[in-house]
């Protein structure tokens, strides 16, 4: 079923990229224009997406297992927060700043992967301070500071 | 200027102090890199690049470089001790040399590996001086169509080797070149699937994909396995030498790695991977005692071990002769080049023989480096491995995001960043290997170009483009290595499918 979808979702996006680069300017063969290699590569796609399809729809179905064990669960769900975590920190940055969105990345991550909220405390602060002076400051890296900044 | 006389001006510009230093931490942090599981050269280098920008070129490539050859020697350590891969290259390691460390011959399996490293990486440098001056002399003769038919040859024969399957390699190669069409047309200036963003406008940053692919998606990797502790045992340095025996069993085993390590980082794909089961199954071959393999033969260290090493100074010749990378890590090393205004190529060699030369001799001196590190240290590395994992790939993540911000100071990087972790790890669960996509993002635009170059050239004539002798040449490899292998196949089905009536 995975296969299916997978092969799916290839031809979509593969058909779609298609239909972006046909409607850029094209040329001629002797003078290819910025559309020219778009096309290729959406064809290439294309033929490879379709291939997948067929591949897929001819292996016969493997039967799913119906119940994950529960440590599969327990880290697919660390994974997924790891995930969460990261989305969070790259739209809490512009907002919040640097040194506050690294500080809770590190604690709350570290406490999800298995640390005392203590230990994961004081591990945020060091990671956010010292990253923070090592490319903010020493390496002039424009890191955002923040509201509170002035 | 010939192979000698440019070595030797290659060690005036290596043995400076700052590029000493630069390649000490290279190798170092190589080792580090190689000890820990879960965290590859590839990441590490992607994301020290960025902290290179500040540096010379030829001190930048000597750090990065160092980093890539150093994980080589620090994988083993790991296979050999915790019976753990440290990265991919030591997988076919672990077979004799923990048997080896549970028969109490740990520190013989560990100098064993260092010493074929040492000289696997010594001759691998030795063929890049002679091969890639060699294959730069001729690179100058080709024109847009030979550098299409390269990248082309180079990318079918990837998808080829890559491992898996060739479909899921054409749906990565796909991926890679759609990607690298993004953002302005450097013709027409015409912006294409940008969707209006102006931070698009620039394409899609090499760095900030590979970081997603390797680094991020191994930390969601460990995230999911959860904090696993190894069991780690203690080598003291009087236990590392090996018998007179073992030491006799080993010359020719490392002298064949070399080679084949060599041979093998010369094509596309993940040659430091392939080249340990070639030489490998290579050694089992030859063995009078094939048996004694999987059971601590010390030949099934020596061997692989010296062809990882030696597959990373033969992946060295087709980057820097030809401007080509054929994996993720040399990829970077282009991307470090061109960030710093050199191009790869076969000009290089003649316009900035210090980038050249100084690296070729920094490889010698990062192998000599390594054997001094490797040994007596092995205790300090190996203790590495008592960090939390959790920990360091949290603290890992963190880099990866200021390092990903850090290239162009954009939140658009960032994004990047974690929509490809995503996608690696994606990839990682269905068993497909994101190589092909980040060596075709790096090929495809080079292919548009050297496209429309020939095709501008022949008139639109893609008969005159093909039917010149170098690019029939050239694209005849790839051509082969796709249609003989099903061929034979094909010949061979019939006469099984009759077996059982004859």
């Amino acid at each position: 079923m995975l296969e299916r979808v997978v092969a799916l979702v290839v031809l979509a996006v593969a058909g779609v990229y298609l239909r972006l680069a046909l409607a850029l300017p094209y040329g001629t063969t002797a003078r290819p224009g910025p559309g020219f290699f778009p096309t290729l590569v959406g064809i290439f796609a294309c033929v490879v997406g379709a291939g997948m399809m067929v591949a897929a729809f001819r292996a016969p179905m493997r039967a799913r297992c119906a119940h994950a064990a529960a440590s599969e669960t327990a880290g697919r769900t660390r994974a997924l927060s790891t995930v969460v975590v990261l989305v969070a920190f790259c739209a809490l940055m512009p907002w919040l700043g640097y040194p506050i969105v690294a500080f809770g990345f590190v604690t709350v991550l570290l406490q999800r992967l298995g640390s005392s909220w203590r230990a994961a405390g004081i591990i945020g602060v060091v990671a956010a301070v010292v990253s923070f002076y090592v490319f903010g400051v020493l390496l002039d890296v424009p890191l955002p500071r923040g509201p509170w900044s002035s | 200027m010939g192979p000698l006389e440019g070595l030797a001006y290659g060690f005036t510009v290596a043995a400076t102090p700052t590029n000493l230093l630069a390649c000490f931490l290279g190798v170092l942090v190589g080792t580090i890199v190689g000890v820990l599981p879960g965290i590859g050269p590839v990441g590490a280098m992607a994301l020290l690049l960025p902290s290179t920008f500040a540096l010379h070129p030829a001190t930048a490539l000597i750090m990065l470089a160092g980093i890539y050859y150093g994980a080589m020697y620090g994988g083993s350590t790991t296979s050999i001790l915790v019976n753990v891969p440290g990265e991919a290259g030591s997988v076919v390691t672990l077979l004799d040399g923990y048997q080896m460390t549970r028969k109490g011959r740990a520190g013989a399996a560990l100098c064993i590996a260092a010493v074929g490293s040492f000289v696997a990486g010594t001759v691998g440098v030795v063929g890049i001086m002679l091969a890639a001056a060699w294959l730069a002399d001729l690179a100058i003769r080709f024109g847009p169509p030979e550098y299409f038919a390269i990248a082309l040859g180079g990318l079918l024969l990837l998808s080829r080797l890559s491992g898996g399957s060739v479909l899921h390699s054409f749906v990565m190669v796909a991926i890679g070149l759609a990607l690298g069409t993004v953002g302005m047309d450097t013709v027409t200036a015409l912006r294409r699937f940008t969707f209006g963003s102006i931070a698009l406008s620039q394409g899609v940053d090499l760095v900030p994909v590979i970081m997603g692919l390797y680094g991020v998606a191994e930390v969601l990797l460990l995230a999911e396995q959860g904090v696993a502790k190894a069991l780690i045992v203690s080598v003291r340095v009087k236990e590392l030498l090996p018998t007179r025996e073992e030491w006799r069993r080993s010359w020719a085993p490392i002298g064949r790695g070399s080679v084949v390590g060599f041979v093998t980082g010369l094509i596309p794909g993940p040659a430091a991977v392939l080249s340990t089961f070639i030489a490998y199954n290579l050694e089992k071959k030859v063995s009078r005692t094939p048996e004694r393999f999987g059971h601590g033969a010390i030949e099934g260290v020596a061997a692989p071990e010296s062809a990882n090493n030696a597959a990373t100074a033969g992946a060295m010749v087709p980057l820097l002769s030809l401007g080509i990378p054929f994996s993720p890590a040399t990829a970077i090393l282009l991307g470090a080049l061109v960030i710093h205004g050199l191009q790869p190529g076969p000009l290089l060699i003649v316009q900035r023989p210090e980038v050249f030369w100084g690296f070729v001799a920094s490889m010698y001196i990062g192998n000599f480096l390594l054997l001094i590190l490797n040994l007596p240290l092995v205790g300090v590395f190996v203790s590495v491995l008592r960090l939390p994992q959790h920990v360091l790939a949290t603290l890992v993540l963190l880099l990866c995001l200021v390092g990903a911000f850090s290239l162009s100071n954009s939140h658009l990087d960032l994004w990047i960043l974690v929509l490809f972790g995503v996608f690696g790890y994606a990839l990682r669960k269905l068993n497909v290997d994101a190589s092909p996509l980040v060596v075709a993002l790096v090929l495809g635009p080079m292919m548009e170009k050297t496209l429309r170059q020939s095709l501008f050239i022949t008139q639109g004539s893609l008969v005159d483009m093909i039917a010149r002798p170098l690019t029939l040449a050239i694209l005849a490899i790839p051509v082969m290595a796709l249609a003989v292998p099903p061929l034979l196949r094909l010949r061979r089905r019939p006469r099984t499918a009759t077996a059982p009536v004859a």
